[in-house]
């Protein structure tokens, strides 16, 4: 029956992992001094990020291969297991037992830290992302700066790898991805905005419980500025992962690889594994602001937040099998010009809400989003420049 | 738990014995792109001494606009230089014994004025926590008529920096 | 309609439509068209034409070829080589006691097959051959060459069709000719009897 430790916890399907984790830490219990079960328990924490990181990351590859494959037409890898789900441990084998190859004049220690640095960031985030009901690992009441300024860590490792390769290609690359990097962010950050002034809180699992209403209703989805914020989001966050069609840093056809060229063997693995596992971390905290985080009616809470974020990551495999690249500068446009203005008058709609929030808020709120976009969509048309006449000779 | 304390203690005075190494890598290493990721190091080291001393939120702003603002703005800079790939620079000159005894000497006058200044450090300072709802209300409160100056000042940077940046188009007559 | 975002709109339920489709649409209607190769082989057309092989009619003794060596001489790469088996006196019997062709050196060309005035040498359909290695391992010997006509039949309907009824047609033209010829019945009476 119920082993001695866990009588005495309520055991549902919804709390399984915080009670697991509570079983285990009242075994070391037993032989610990109170001081290390604190840093054991801090480690279990570790632990399961630090496996469940590289575990998504490695089925969101084969996730992508498969889901882009049936877009364009093919089947994706199925050879090596039943529907390729070991396909991704080929690969992992395959890198590990690839050549490190250095260029001969590059910058040997910044070379060998550019991917180490980039993972970091990418894994930290995984510390505020509420994965259910009482599982964010560490719950900070500034969850969401702390998010954010750790994605923004993200730009120098780019700038070292592209320097350190020491390669005009890589250089044009890692400016690209830069100066993309850091023109997404400021719409993603005041996109964000909106949810926190709703929610009062810079916590992640604040925001999360602060959508809680009858038949899942409240979420910020469902409102004006909540759509707005939740587009304005996911293209930002489409833009900081460096995924089709903001790709053009690290395009292939144009590139070569960007700034990750130089790079073979693990190091590459690691840049690879960064951007799946940004891609994740940003489609989990889009999923927990807008769109209801655990939420949901029957299945474990758990089961909702992962159903989510798995969602928008298809969304985002959707984006990439359906659009061309941008261009560097439509690029640049695009987040300065039509994305910057469009967040700040979200946050003025958001302030409107937060008055009233019945039917004549959402015909106020749309009459201005209409008339805005419209402006913005006047204002950014196409430059075409002025047509050159070049006189014939005779 | 006393040990958790200790082993606390001794971290953040490694800590600080770390930003104070990269902090003199910034300027002594030769190669400038070094320099500049030392600077980036000693400012999540100083974010980290932030969060110890109970300003999660100014840690988190630091991290934010210095190492994702700052320091890459540095970087760019040193990027669009041309031919700094490889060059070394030479971080001292004949003149540098004299300025490290005037350091030495400034250090010693500036450690003096604050172990002899009377810090208001009482409890009711130490227990109280400003939160992130208490920084708005004085922002927008207190502190309005130097937020707007601000922000006034940003735009003139901002409006000034693209009249400098714009290409010179050619007069057509 | 012309909003903001429509061609977005649409593309992305184009290729949403073109996901959904290809769990269940066949090859020829637009969907996936990926022949997976082990366990599936694509359709071959009759006139495939891969390495050459020999016809027997009904026993391996019976093989349709003489060793008259035009083959031989024809090949452009000379891959085939024959010798004429010779029978207890020394004669030549029509019979090839060797015939060897090297799959190394064969270019698929079909060369042997059109000038073959006996219908005997046919190009394969069979392209998954290996070797262990590239000098000896691929020289067929004359019984590896053998097939019987009704795999030909199979692989190669209407060729195999028109030489069968060719050669019926040739059979029974002998078969007329060799036997005895019937003796013509007297004539009872000539042209100029009976004239009055």
């Amino acid at each position: 029956m119920i082993p001695p430790m866990l009588r005495g916890i309520e055991f549902n399907v919804d709390m399984i992992f915080v009670t697991a984790k509570a079983w285990i830490l009242s075994l070391l219990a037993q032989f610990l001094p109170a001081w290390l079960l604190v840093l054991a328990s801090i480690v279990i924490s570790g632990v399961v990020i630090l496996c469940l990181g590289p575990v998504i990351m490695m089925y969101l590859t084969l996730l992508e291969r498969k889901l882009l494959g049936r877009i364009q037409n093919r089947y994706g890898p199925n050879r090596v297991g039943k529907w390729g789900l070991l396909q991704p441990i080929a690969d992992g084998i395959k890198m590990f037992t690839k050549e490190d190859i250095v260029p001969a004049n590059a910058d040997k220690i910044v070379h060998l830290l550019a991917p180490i640095v980039i993972v970091v960031p990418a894994l930290m985030v995984f510390l505020v992302v509420p994965f259910g009901e009482r599982m964010t690992a560490v719950n900070l009441n500034i969850g969401l700066l702390f998010f954010i300024a750790v994605s923004s860590i993200t730009i120098l490792p780019i700038f070292m790898g592209s320097w350190a390769s020491r390669n005009k290609y890589s250089l044009l690359g890692g400016m690209r991805t830069a100066a993309q990097m850091i023109s997404y962010e400021i719409p993603m950050t005041l996109a964000v905005v909106p949810a926190i002034m709703m929610s009062q809180s810079l916590s992640t699992n604040t925001i999360v419980l602060s959508q809680v209403g009858d038949y899942d209703l409240h979420w910020y989805i469902f409102t004006p500025w909540g759509i707005v914020g939740f587009i304005v989001f996911f293209l930002c966050a489409t833009a900081e992962c460096n995924r089709p069609p903001f790709d053009l840093p690290e395009a292939e056809s144009e590139l070569v690889a960007g700034f990750h060229t130089e790079y073979s063997g693990m190091k590459f693995a690691l840049f690879y594994m960064a951007e799946y596992m940004n891609a994740f971390t940003l489609c989990a905290i889009a999923a927990t602001l807008f769109l209801g985080g655990w939420q949901g009616p029957f299945l474990p809470s758990w089961l909702w937040f992962f159903g989510k974020t798995f969602l928008l990551i298809c969304v985002m495999i959707w984006f990439r099998g359906t659009f061309p690249r941008f261009r560097v500068d439509h690029l640049m446009g695009f987040a300065w010009k039509f994305l910057l203005p469009l967040t700040l008058l979200n946050i003025l709609l958001t302030a409107l809400w937060q008055f009233t929030s019945n039917l004549a808020a959402w015909f106020w709120s749309i009459l201005i989003l209409g008339i805005s976009l419209w402006t913005l969509v006047k204002l950014n048309r196409t430059f075409v420049p002025e047509k050159r006449h070049y006189p014939m000779g005779n | 738990m006393p040990i958790l304390e200790m082993a606390a203690k001794f971290g953040v005075y490694a800590v600080m014995g770390v930003i104070l190494i990269f902090a003199l890598g910034v300027v002594t290493l030769r190669n400038l792109f070094h320099c500049a990721l030392c600077l980036a190091a000693a400012l999540i080291g100083i974010a980290s001494i932030y969060v110890v001393l109970q300003a999660e939120y100014l840690a988190g702003v630091q991290i934010l606009l210095y190492v994702g603002a700052v320091v890459t703005l540095v970087i760019f800079a040193i990027m669009l230089t041309e031919h700094l790939a490889g060059k070394t620079v030479r971080q001292n000159n004949s003149q540098s014994p004299l300025a490290i005894m005037a350091l030495l000497g400034f250090m010693a006058l500036i450690g003096t004025v604050i172990v002899k200044t009377p810090w208001p450090v009482t409890p009711a300072a130490l227990a109280s926590k400003v939160s992130v709802m208490g920084l708005g209300k004085a922002l927008m409160g207190a502190y309005v008529f130097p937020f707007e100056v601000i922000s006034i000042l940003l735009i003139a940077v901002l409006v000034g920096t693209v009249i400098i940046a714009k290409k010179d188009t050619p007069e057509r007559s | 309609m012309t909003v903001f975002g429509w061609g977005v709109f649409k593309g992305m339920m184009v290729t949403l439509k073109n996901f959904l489709t290809s769990y269940y649409r066949k090859p020829d209607e637009g969907g996936i068209f990926t022949v997976q190769y082990p366990e599936e082989r694509e359709k071959k057309i009759e006139n495939f034409r891969n390495f050459p092989f020999l016809v027997y009619d009904e026993t391996p003794g019976k093989i349709r070829c003489v060793a008259c060596g035009i083959c031989e001489r024809e090949c452009p790469t000379k891959c085939i080589h024959i010798e004429m088996e010779l029978d207890a006196t020394g004669k030549p019997a029509r019979k090839p006691a060797v015939f060897d062709i090297d799959y190394g050196l064969c270019m698929n060309c079909g060369m042997c097959e059109e000038v073959c005035p006996f219908d005997s040498i046919f190009m394969d359909h069979v392209f998954e051959i290996t070797a262990p290695e590239r000098q000896t391992g691929l020289v067929r010997h004359k019984d590896a060459l053998l097939k019987a006509n009704e795999y030909f039949q199979k692989i190669r309907p209407t060729l195999a069709s028109v030489i069968d009824q060719k050669r019926k047609a040739a059979e029974e033209k002998k078969k007329a000719a060799a036997a005895p010829q019937p003796v013509p019945p007297p004539s009872t009476g000539g042209p100029t009897q009976g004239a009055v």
